[in-house]
């Protein structure tokens, strides 16, 4: 197996065609699928470039672990459930993917017969030193019954790849038994901020000192909130309870509870979406340094919003609108919002909306996902419409975005591929069809 | 490598639903049914709750009258009650000087609230006054008589009552002195120590080792574990604090870290308790024999332990980084049975679920209170099989 993928990348460089990866006759069945995905009518649509991860077809999810560094290397945390995730970086000055590594083995955790480390599940940040720091997750409970268990999952690691030297350093664990589900981090204050599955605790690791505090639960494990917001002065924001906005400051080392609360539409369809999620909090939010205001999408209805941490006492949230794709505005099954939100160098916001339910093999069924727009400058929101790759085929969903230096637009998300005979070339499926992830990149100026 | 690698790609499938949603329906097949669990919030919500930070229940307690008491700890501490009648848990007011009560709530015949404190080591007494008519205010102090420090410079560690004889004991940290104090002429008295030394271990080890409750027998004898988890007995009527030749069970090698985390009299007149390596046993107080029944769960500590309605014993194990489970315990037959994680889940209007427990309690009417020791906390209302 391992020449088979081999050949394919020598096939993908000899070529530099992505496309050479399927026969013409492939294409052309997956074309028809994706244009049944939306019915008759010639949808509006939007290019998107792609990479597969080199290697690595049986990855089968992504979330908010995507990072476009200042150097021009973009980092993906690619998740493998039961198995062991890995760090891989895109150079986008070379065109060349790069796995740095399974995280179980730079954990040095192979060979433990626990839970291995199946994810990086939360953002990557830039220090001012230029390495990337980040945090581990499991990806198997053995059926919940080791849960937070010694037996399940030795504990999140706290991590920073060098890309001066190529290596990672391990932080040693944080959390014990439980995975970091959220994360950010802050060069300010050099601390890699998370919130812990399941018990949903706020922690974090102080790289200058090596300490490692936990300070206390925040949410249920069920509804933990999915992005932690950092403002220039170094507070950490997120949310609890029914749409409650905490705040962290570094400086006095607590937590406060604010009194403004997020917009938030009433549950999805019983028993259906709303029994498995939370819908209680933001999916995501980006700083501004701008407008020095939050922009994020919130999970149930995908509602636009900003939050203005410095406005009165307690902040200031607005509700700007809502980010789904059109046809699903103001109706109850808004598809579960993405974490695929980021601010261009445009001043525009780009979000890439799920056209169904999307979360990888989880997901509801295919359908294309959108980008949507949101002008900073101007207040409009603009469906550019259905992503697809360059041979036709839609991008099923994604789940992570991000903005490079110089204005390109990157998601990861899943793209349906031809199963091949007695390999796992796809990490799995939706609807029945085969995905694999892929780096999707999109330039607003040209494409 | 093929094989292997389909294989695994089956698994992913099968598990693909568990893993990938927040919450998934088979979730529910690992925690206690879901008609016999509720919860409370801690007051009357989005408002007058004990505020999150302070809401960790480290006391529970049932009154004559089938009143729970409760305290939390903290930035600081509240006393509540929970009256079975209205059902909600009604905030009484923070309790002065208090960061933490823990396993010190204890009430009189005469319904006075007695509660140990820390780390200022007060014992303090509030007497209810008319709850049904008074509004939550949270933040008002609670109005409570100082009864003074039983033992100088020490905190109050754990507390309970002999009702009939009108003596609070208690124990105290950190130099684990045993007190008894007599409601009656006001008086306390330091009666010696249950541990002299800390366990040699590594540096987070600086404590002296003693129960984290206190249980008082049928004949009026109080019952505590101290150093290498051996137990004591203060007899009233010696009166003397005398160490036993018996230990509360512990794997082996860890005698010196071991401690009674939960003490119970069952009507039977025996002793059950949990220990920190997550042993129940049974003490027989008039042969002063122990048990060990074994271990319900793989993981360590038993948090709580109360008598439920069915003769069964319920109890909540796990450590401050676990999740806990809630098991039961037939004396009848001697078979556990394992009940789940404490969750519940209302959706759409509540879902929580408790990983760190630190109380229980149960009354008359057959509920099993079970309190959570987070910083956002609730009390839990588990009820029993018929």
């Amino acid at each position: 197996m391992k020449n088979r993928r081999m050949e394919t990348h020598r096939e993908i460089r000899r070529s530099g065609n992505r496309n050479a990866l399927l026969p013409k006759r492939r294409l052309w069945v997956l074309g028809a699928l994706a244009f049944a995905l939306n019915g008759v009518a010639a949808p509006k649509m939007v290019t998107v470039q792609y990479r597969f991860f080199t290697g690595l077809p049986q990855m089968d999810g992504n979330w908010a672990a995507l990072k476009a560094a200042s150097d021009g290397k973009v980092y993906v945390g690619l998740a493998c459930h039961g198995c062991d995730g890995h760090l891989v970086l895109y150079d986008s000055k070379t065109d060349k993917m790069v796995d740095v590594g399974d995280l179980t083995r730079l954990c040095g955790e192979n060979g433990l017969r626990q839970g291995p480390q199946s994810k990086i599940h939360a953002k990557f940040g830039e220090g001012k030193d230029g390495r990337i720091y980040f945090s581990t997750h499991g990806g198997w409970w053995f059926d919940y019954a080791r849960l937070a268990t010694p037996e399940g999952y030795p504990g999140a690691h706290y991590m920073a790849y060098d890309p001066k030297t190529g290596q990672v350093q391990d932080f040693g664990i944080g959390p014990r038994y439980e995975g970091i589900n959220t994360g950010a981090y802050d060069p300010r204050f050099n601390r890699i901020y998370g919130l812990t599955h399941p018990r949903g605790h706020f922690v974090y690791y102080d790289v200058a000192t090596g300490a490692k505090v936990d300070k206390g639960r925040i949410n249920n494990w069920d509804s933990i909130c999915r992005t932690l917001g950092i403002d220039d002065e170094g507070n950490v924001y997120g949310n609890f309870g029914r749409g409650g906005i905490f705040k962290y400051d570094p400086r006095t080392d607590s937590i406060r509870e604010l009194s403004v609360k997020i917009p938030i539409q009433p549950k999805g369809i019983s028993l259906g979406r709303d029994y498995n999620k939370g819908e209680t909090a933001w999916r995501v939010v980006v700083w501004d340094p701008e407008t020095r205001k939050f922009y994020g999408v919130e999970e149930s209805a995908t509602i636009l919003f900003s939050f203005d941490p410095n406005a009165g006492l307690d902040g200031e949230v607005r509700q700007l609108g809502q980010m789904c794709i059109p046809d699903f505005a103001n109706r109850r099954n808004v598809p579960y919002a993405t974490l695929s939100l980021t601010l261009g160098q445009d001043r525009k916001l780009y979000y890439a909306a799920a056209g169904k339910e999307f979360d990888y093999g989880g997901s509801a069924g295919l359908a294309a996902s959108h980008l949507i727009t949101y002008d900073l400058r101007s207040g409009k929101i603009e469906d550019l419409g259905e992503m697809r790759v360059p041979d036709g085929r839609p991008v099923i969903g994604s789940n992570a975005a991000d903005t490079g230096p110089d204005g390109t637009v990157y998601f990861v998300g899943a793209v349906s591929v031809e199963a091949a005979a007695g390999e796992q070339n796809y990490g799995g499926k939706i609807g029945g069809i085969p995905f694999r992830l892929a780096l999707f990149i999109f330039h607003p100026q040209t494409d | 490598m093929k094989l292997k690698m389909l294989a695994l790609l089956a698994v992913a499938f099968l598990v693909a639903a568990a893993v990938y949603g927040q919450r998934d329906p088979d979730y529910d097949k690992v925690v206690v049914l879901q008609t016999r669990i509720d919860a409370r919030d801690l007051g009357y919500p989005p408002v007058d709750v004990i505020p999150d930070g302070e809401s960790g229940i480290t006391s529970l307690t049932v009154a004559p009258n089938g009143n729970l008491f409760g305290a939390t700890s903290g930035n600081h501490s509240h006393l509540f009650v929970l009256i079975p009648r209205h059902g909600y848990v009604q905030p009484l007011g923070v309790i002065p000087g208090a960061t933490a009560v823990t396993h010190a709530v204890a009430v009189s015949a005469t319904g006075d609230v007695y509660i140990g404190t820390s780390p200022e080591g007060r014992l303090l007494k509030y007497s209810p006054q008319d709850e049904d008519h008074q509004a939550i205010q949270i933040g008002k102090p609670l109005p409570v008589t100082d009864l003074g420090q039983p033992v100088s410079g020490e905190s109050i560690f754990a507390l309970t009552i002999d009702r009939k004889a009108g003596v609070l004991y208690g124990l105290t940290s950190p130099s684990t002195h045993f007190f008894a104090y007599s409601i009656a002429t006001g008086k306390s008295t330091d009666l010696g120590v249950v541990a002299s030394t800390i366990p040699e271990g590594e540096k987070f080890d600086k404590e002296k080792m003693m129960s984290r409750m206190l249980v008082v027998d049928q004949e009026g004898n109080v019952f505590a574990s101290g150093e290498n988890g051996t137990f004591f007995r203060f007899n009233p009527k010696a009166p003397k604090l005398e160490e036993l030749p018996i230990r509360a069970p512990a794997v082996p090698g860890r005698e010196p870290w071991t401690r009674v985390d939960a003490f119970l009299l069952d009507p039977s007149g025996a002793i059950y308790g949990g220990t920190s390596d997550g042993y129940l046993f049974r003490l027989d107080p008039e042969k002063l024999t122990v048990t060990n029944l074994g271990k319900p769960l793989s993981q360590y500590r038993i948090d709580g332990l109360v008598r439920g309605p069915d003769g069964k014993l319920y109890g909540v194990g796990g450590d401050k980084d676990d999740m806990a489970r809630l098991f039961s315990y037939d004396p009848s037959t001697g078979a556990y049975n394992l009940l789940g994680f404490v969750d519940v889940n209302r959706r759409p209007y509540y879902t929580w679920q408790a990983y760190v427990i630190a109380a229980m309690a149960s009354d008359d009417y057959g509920t099993v209170y079970i309190g959570e020791n987070e910083r956002i906390s609730k009390l839990y209302l588990f009820y029993p099989w018929p």
